[in-house]
């Protein structure tokens, strides 16, 4: 039996060690400017958001039949309406190069913004 | 005295049951998954330390299952039951090391091991890796819900320990 003390320091612990992380993936940032749309773990659809002129919008189907609308603009994209039930995916909104990914867990969809391989990153252009 | 024991178990389910539902029609405060309060984990912990592993798994696995199917969302089956039974392994663990008053803490961790099942279910249902960047947010509220919980169950234990409702 360990004393409640030594409960308390190893929960503090993980729990500051949760908070550094959480800061860290908030403001770090990837390099990439390539969204990559993911349906079911298959890369369905990839637009490199930088050459981007007019915002535009179009939607992806899961097999039960449900939509997301996805609206892309330069340098930027979101999933701007579903038909999923917690909406989570239009919550988390838009995604430039941050290095979390827009999810729809009930439509197995995601969205990463990734770097191409063939080319130089942006930081090098 | 099985009659009893069968009684009181499908009270407990019942209590778990309408305390997940009500949750989930609670709006999210956060727009990430996996945030909420998990409530009813206080049902299964308290059943855990008051009654012992067999009826505490039997009242989670039938709460997970008619939640899913009340809710609407076969998916919630999926991270319920991944997230569930592997908070239920590691408050199984911690029972043998922890006291009475120290059923919090099993709360906590479980709530925290919760996360890391469901965030499994997610990368490999989605095939998305990125996703584990969402573990520290989740592991954040994870250890305050569960601090919460934790003494809702430590409370209704030492209640009902005065009261005599069990050994």
């Amino acid at each position: 039996m360990k004393s409640t003390k030594f409960w308390i320091i190893i929960i503090s612990i993980v729990l500051i060690v949760s908070m550094i992380a959480a800061l860290a993936v908030y403001f770090l940032h990837g390099t990439g400017n390539i969204a990559c749309i993911y349906q079911d773990g298959a890369l369905i659809r990839r637009i490199p958001l930088d050459t981007v002129t007019a915002p535009y919008s179009f939607d992806v189907t899961w097999e039960n039949g449900e939509k997301n609308t996805i609206t892309v603009e330069k340098g930027r994209i979101c999933v701007s309406s579903a038909e999923c039930p917690d909406q989570i995916c239009v919550h988390t909104g838009w995604i430039s190069d941050g290095i979390t990914p827009i999810v729809c867990l009930p439509n197995h969809l995601s969205i990463r913004i990734e770097s191409d391989a063939h080319q130089p990153d942006g930081l090098v252009q | 005295m099985e009659l009893k024991k069968l009684t009181r178990n499908a009270l407990l389910t019942a209590i778990a049951l309408t305390i997940f539902m009500i949750e989930a029609q609670i709006p999210p405060l956060v727009p990430i998954a996996g945030v909420k309060l998990g409530l009813a984990n206080i049902v299964t912990v308290f059943a855990l330390f008051a009654y012992g592993w067999r009826d505490a798994l039997m009242i989670l696995l039938v709460r997970v299952f008619l939640g899913s199917i009340f809710s609407g969302q076969v998916m919630t089956l999926l991270y319920s039951l991944s997230g569930g039974l592997l908070c239920f392994a590691v408050t199984l663990l911690l029972r043998r090391v922890l006291t009475e008053n120290q059923i919090w803490v099993a709360s906590v961790i479980g709530a925290v091991f919760h996360n890391i099942g469901q965030i499994m279910a997610a990368v490999l249902v989605t095939a998305t890796p990125g996703i584990i960047a969402y573990l520290p947010v989740l592991l954040v509220s994870g250890i305050i819900t569960g601090l919460f919980t934790g003494f809702c169950t430590q409370f209704l234990y030492g209640k009902l320990k005065h009261l005599g409702q069990f050994k």
